[in-house]
């Protein structure tokens, strides 16, 4: 909550809804009613407060629920039927699916240099891993999206499994994901697999198919000769699955196998989580017992977990040169988490702008992470059970590593929170839908635009100055309680009591350092230019900077 | 933490060798007698020695030479032990209305002051020889800074003497009002009412240390934030940090002058006297300012540096007071990372150095006490100390003796924007021109148009944050606004782009405030980042900033003259990370971790990056057996 007091007036611009708001106490730098602008697409809940009989300041009203950890709170006049009329419209645009209107990002005209919807292309992503090779071959499969609807079209399996083989799996895996494969080590050729939890049951069902086909995986990396299953859940709620129809894979089935717990809580426990993150922060941050509280979210411990899990599997697969499976229940939640975290553990192709651009459209958007369930876009019924900040908390675990190593990241802070802003607000086609086969029948690449034109066309605004870029390196982040820090710059950012250090101070040093070095460079270059006539070419110059500081690197 | 180096290195000697360094540390760590450390048996070779040859006077007694590397940073610390250096320092800041007095030549009125200090102009000698005997250890109020709109900050024991405290305290305050130069009144702060004790501060640290190096790494992970909370450290860093930055406030926006009061006036006041001047004073954040601000308000304002680190084993009466002040420091370089010309590593290195018992820096509990036992040894061993007052002890400041050149380039900040450092502003190149009147570093005597306690108008300087303030008198505000008008100014502060030579504030909710963690967790492997951590950023920074420094001696040379093979002495660089070094593969170098230069595993093998002062005295064990190599190393 700020100073503000009420809102004057309001008017629909674009996606966004403007608002004029007035001042408590007005800044004296501000002549006029201060101007906030709210994508549509970030509001969670609008409600009314107070009544026609309310009395005392403040007391009646509009209260916004953002879905970015920002409240917003409006006093009104109670005069005339401002509110009403003023909740109506908000409603209708805020939650256009309640009242069949499209989703803002259809209405979208926006025009960028670059098209974001061709920075992903699977063939040519498995491609830069060296796929298909002898084990293992791209299927068309499900092409149509008939063996798996919430999976990408293009899939790659084991050379050696037959499309009826796949779709054998498909029956005994939850949703039909069956175990395909993620990302392949470029030299040992290990490789992570993801799916969803075989259907086990309560009677303990086994699938010969399923059992063989793990096999198959296993048996195309010579190193090991186990297989390593890690089911993300904690093992009680894997046990507790099996009531429902799923479960694990059992030593007796799974012979080749060995299975671990990692222990991350479902969507349920990460959505409180955060819920309680909010109530620490606004409207006051809790100051006086600022580390308890924020133990008390267990928030960090969750991103901890996350974090841990990808350890394990990026070091099973870098170390110990083991083949992995990783799945969680229905494969597209805590699994994307824990394979796209692992493979930017593994591979600093994915540590550079669209490098992260590929990873996201690749393990999350098309391999059906419920961006659409998840989020809510356009929808009303902000208590929806699905909802859950799955992506967000990812995300965090990005910042946190890219915290523990400021060099090895080429995008910056920024970079990530802008990917935040737009999962909800609907300007760009990206996150819309649940899977690729709704966004296929949607038209969203022809109909909408993507979040990567808006960044791929401004990347100088979202890169690290510190990146310093490093092939075949593995980052192993110190998953510690010691080491993880709450995001303040994007979890308090709205708060107006809490001053941010923007720009980083350290980043700006940077940059001036920079301007200051080719400054000199090109004075350098000058000085000569004027002392040497008749060497017009610089190069040729004996004294050229070029030659007298060999070390000079160009750093974009 | 200490222990754990030891610990590893004791692997390393030959075990022939390890009954004589075991016998030498029960020997020589914490004694029973001051008389017993090590640095007087080492200083007293050194005389022995030294008389031997010509003249007889040992080197590296002073005030040791900085850090000696690279431009501009090898001036010479004051130690505040003459007349000069404190005549010196009130010219600096320009103070008016105050003067140097001899009283204490000596140690004639007070054996834990220093024997010169800064009194009122207006009170006289005789005046203050009577006024001594009514504070506690005759610590009268003497001054520690003057801020250019003429408030001061003076630093006070407590009156004991009942009958005439009310009397006493009034011809002060008077006196110090008339040294104001627009007569401002004087605000009183009382430090015990205000902040934790130095029990508390030990009870908080000792919790710390537990926590973070001596319980099971994996045990205290899952109640970590909470675990830190209750040893309560990082609630005192705040609160120290909190006052200070409030008497900045009285100091700079309401432009009274602030007297620190506590019982002795001997450890809290050393911490909110060294924070206000670093928050103000651009000076005190460049190494030699930082030198001699801990010389003026820690070592010879009688910290007790003896009993506070304990090197005597009497442990009711030690407390990490200095670390809490190092902590703080980091804090605001934290915030502020451009506004410091030291590193963390400086400040860990700065701790370390206060538990090596060699440095007759941080070896006493006053100067006093240095000069009388340090004669009463020279007497009982038959050393001549002429006209000395006292022995001569190493000097912490002279790094020299501890750290090689390279190593040293470690404790500057790549970040610095200092005055020979140009930096860059809406793209165009621009050098800090710091002219006679700059606020720090020069000598600046009383404005020639200060009249009437009213700066004219060219005497203004256009300059954004200025020190120089308007002294048109503000409307006089209502006392109980003051909270209010504190917050108003604060938050103006945050609203404006740092000034990083003016005044810097450090943010204050809980988190803002960190562990340091360098400091805190350089000897737990588990905590260890490999090839990762803030030095990777640091690592990256030298290296451009030692381009810059290459390309900028480039412009400088004679126009014509071809370019020179660099001579390595002129090109020693300010940094520790060469851009043409043999680290300057694309990369972070394997060896950085986020504990660099400082690390838990055996790391002997590479000695440009030891660790601890031991680690140096462990590294070569002809050190112990005969101490006197120790100076001529390097």
């Amino acid at each position: 909550m700020s100073l503000l007091r009420g809102l004057l007036g309001m008017e629909l611009i674009g996606i966004s809804v403007r608002l004029f708001l007035d001042f408590q106490e007005k800044p004296a730098s501000l002549d006029s009613a201060l101007i906030l602008d709210v994508p549509l697409g970030v509001i969670s809940r609008i409600e009314k407060m107070g009544g026609a009989t309310s009395r005392g300041e403040n007391s009646y009203g509009l209260d916004i629920t953002c879905k970015d950890m920002r409240n917003l709170r409006f006093a009104l006049k109670q005069e005339g039927h401002s509110r009403r009329d003023m909740f109506e419209i908000l409603t209708r645009y805020a939650f256009p699916l309640a009242h069949s209107l499209p989703i803002f990002a259809f209405l979208n005209e926006e025009k960028f240099d670059v098209d974001g919807w061709m920075v992903y292309n699977p063939v040519e992503e498995y491609r830069r891993q060296g796929l298909p090779n002898h084990h293992w071959r791209i299927t068309f499969i499900n092409k149509c999206y008939e063996l798996c609807d919430t999976y990408p079209a293009l899939l790659v399996v084991p050379y050696r499994a037959s499309d009826d083989d796949l779709r054998r799996v498909a029956a005994f895996r939850s949703r039909n994901r069956i175990p395909v494969l993620s990302w392949i080590h470029p030299e040992n050729k290990t490789v992570i697999m993801r799916c969803s939890q075989p259907l086990v049951g309560m009677s303990g069902k086994r699938n010969k198919d399923d059992e063989k086909y793990l096999d198959v995986i296993r048996e195309t990396n010579r190193q090991i000769n186990k297989l390593t299953i890690y089911d993300a859940r904690p093992n009680v709620n894997a046990v507790a699955n099996k009531a429902t129809g799923g479960g694990y894979e059992s030593d007796d089935a799974y012979h080749n196998a060995e299975l671990f717990f990692l222990d991350i809580h479902n969507i349920h426990v990460m959505r409180e989580s955060l819920k309680k993150v909010k109530d620490i922060v606004y409207p006051n941050v809790e100051e006086s017992h600022w580390l308890s509280s924020l133990e008390s979210t267990h928030w960090l411990e969750h991103i901890k977990l996350v974090l841990t899990g990808a350890i394990q599997v990026a070091d099973r697969v870098s170390s110990g040169k083991s083949s992995v499976v990783v799945h969680c229940s229905d494969g597209w939640d805590r699994t994307a988490q824990l394979t796209s975290l692992a493979m930017l553990m593994l591979d600093s192709y994915y540590r550079s702008i669209e490098g992260f651009e590929i990873l996201v459209q690749k393990e999350w958007i098309s391999f059906g992470h419920k961006f659409a369930s998840r989020i809510g876009h356009g929808d009303k019924n902000h208590a929806d059970a699905d909802r859950s900040p799955i992506f967000l908390q990812f995300v965090d675990c990005v910042w946190q590593m890219s915290k523990q190593f400021p060099t090895a990241f080429e995008f910056n802070e920024r970079f990530l929170i802008i990917i935040l802003d737009h999962l909800y607000s609907c300007r760009f086609g990206t996150f819309l839908y649940n899977c690729e086969s709704a966004r296929e029948k949607q038209k969203v690449t022809e109909r909408t635009v993507s979040l990567w034109s808006l960044i791929n066309s401004n990347k100088d605004k979202f890169k690290n100055p510190f990146y310093t870029k490093e092939i075949n390196r593995v980052l192993y982040p110190v998953a510690s309680m010691r080491h993880l820090e709450l995001w303040v710059n994007y979890y308090i950012r709205w708060n107006p009591r809490i001053k941010q250090q923007q720009p980083n101070p350290v980043e700006q040093r940077y940059m001036e350092l920079l301007a200051l070095r080719d400054e000199y460079i090109k004075r350098l270059e000058e000085l000569q230019l004027a002392n040497s006539p008749k060497l017009s070419d610089p190069s040729t110059s004996p004294s050229s900077p070029s030659q007298m500081m060999p070390h000079v690197q160009t750093h974009f | 933490m200490k222990h754990i180096t030891s610990a590893v290195e004791i692997q390393n000697i030959p075990s022939l060798l390890l009954l004589l360094v075991c016998l030498a540390i029960a020997h020589y760590s914490q004694p029973t007698d001051l008389q017993l450390l090590f640095a007087f048996e080492y200083v007293g070779k050194k005389y022995h020695n030294s008389a031997s040859k010509a003249n007889g006077i040992p080197s590296g007694g002073g005030g040791g030479g900085g850090i000696g590397v690279g431009g501009g940073s090898s001036q010479k610390t004051p130690l505040f032990e003459t007349y000069s250096d404190w005549d010196r320092e009130v010219k600096r800041t320009g103070a008016s209305g105050w003067r140097v007095c001899s009283i204490n030549e000596g140690y004639m009125i007070s054996t834990c002051l220093p024997e010169y200090f800064v009194v009122p102009s207006s009170l006289a000698d005789q005046d203050l020889k009577i006024f001594s005997h009514s504070f506690v250890g005759r610590r009268m109020p003497f001054w520690c800074w003057s801020h250019s709109n003429g408030s001061a900050l003076v630093r006070t024991a407590l009156i004991k003497d009942m009958l005439q405290q009310r009397k006493i305290d009034q011809r002060i305050c008077n006196a110090i009002t008339k040294s104001h130069p627009q007569r401002s009144d004087v605000y009183k702060s009382d430090l015990d009412k205000t902040l934790p004790n130095i029990q508390e501060i030990q009870a908080a640290f000792v919790k710390l240390k537990q926590l973070c190096v001596n319980e099971p790494f994996e045990e205290t992970e899952e109640k970590w934030l909470s675990s830190l909370e209750n040893t309560r450290w990082l609630e005192y860093v705040r609160a120290f940090l909190k006052h200070s930055a409030e008497l900045v406030y009285m100091l700079e926006s309401k432009r009274l002058s602030v007297v620190l009061q506590e019982e002795e006036g001997r450890d809290l006041s050393c911490i909110v006297a060294s924070l206000v001047q670093v928050m103000l004073d651009p000076y005190f954040r460049t190494i030699t300012g930082f030198q001699s601000l801990i010389q003026k308000e820690w070592v010879m304002a009688g910290y007790p540096f003896l009993d506070r680190c304990n090197h005597l084993k009497r442990s009711e009466k030690e407390a990490p007071v200095f670390l809490l002040f190092l902590d703080a420091t980091w804090q605001l370089q934290e915030q502020c990372p451009a506004a410091f010309e030291f590193s963390e590593t400086y400040l860990a290195v700065l701790h370390d150095s206060t538990r090596v018992a060699l440095f007759g820096t941080f070896l006493f509990n006053s100067p006093h006490q240095r000069v009388q036992q340090s004669s009463e040894f020279a007497i009982s061993k038959n050393i001549q100390l002429g006209d000395e007052k006292g022995l001569k002890f190493p000097s912490v400041w002279d790094w020299s003796l501890q750290f090689t050149a390279k190593d040293r380039t470690l404790f500057h900040n790549p970040f610095y924007i200092g005055k020979s450092m140009p930096c860059v502003q809406n793209g165009s190149v621009k050098s800090f021109k710091r002219t006679k009147k700059s606020y720090s570093s020069t000598l600046r005597g009383m404005p020639s148009s200060l009249k009437n306690g009213i700066i004219s108008d060219q005497e203004l300087l256009p300059r954004r944050n200025s020190l120089i303030l308007k002294v048109k008198p503000d409307p006089p505000e209502q006392s109980d606004s003051q909270d209010r008008g504190a917050e108003q100014y604060f938050r103006e502060w945050f609203s404006k782009p740092a000034d990083l030579h003016g005044v810097i504030l450090p943010l204050l909710s809980g988190m803002h405030i960190k562990l340091w963690k360098l400091c805190y967790f350089r000897w737990v492997p588990e905590a260890q980042i490999q090839r990762g951590g803030f030095i990777t950023a640091f690592h990256k920074v030298s290296l451009l900033a030692d381009e810059v420094d290459v390309l900028s001696r480039a412009l400088r040379q004679p126009q014509g003259s071809p370019p020179e093979a660099p001579c390595p002495e002129l090109v020693q660089s300010r940094v520790y990370f060469h851009a043409g070094g043999p680290h300057d593969a694309p990369g972070t170098p394997d060896f950085l971790s986020s504990s660099f230069p400082f690390s838990p595993v055996g790391n002997l093998c590479r000695r440009s990056i030891s660790g601890t002062p031991l680690g140096k005295f462990l590294s070569g064990a002809k050190i112990w057996l005969s101490t006197e190599t120790l100076a001529n190393e390097d």
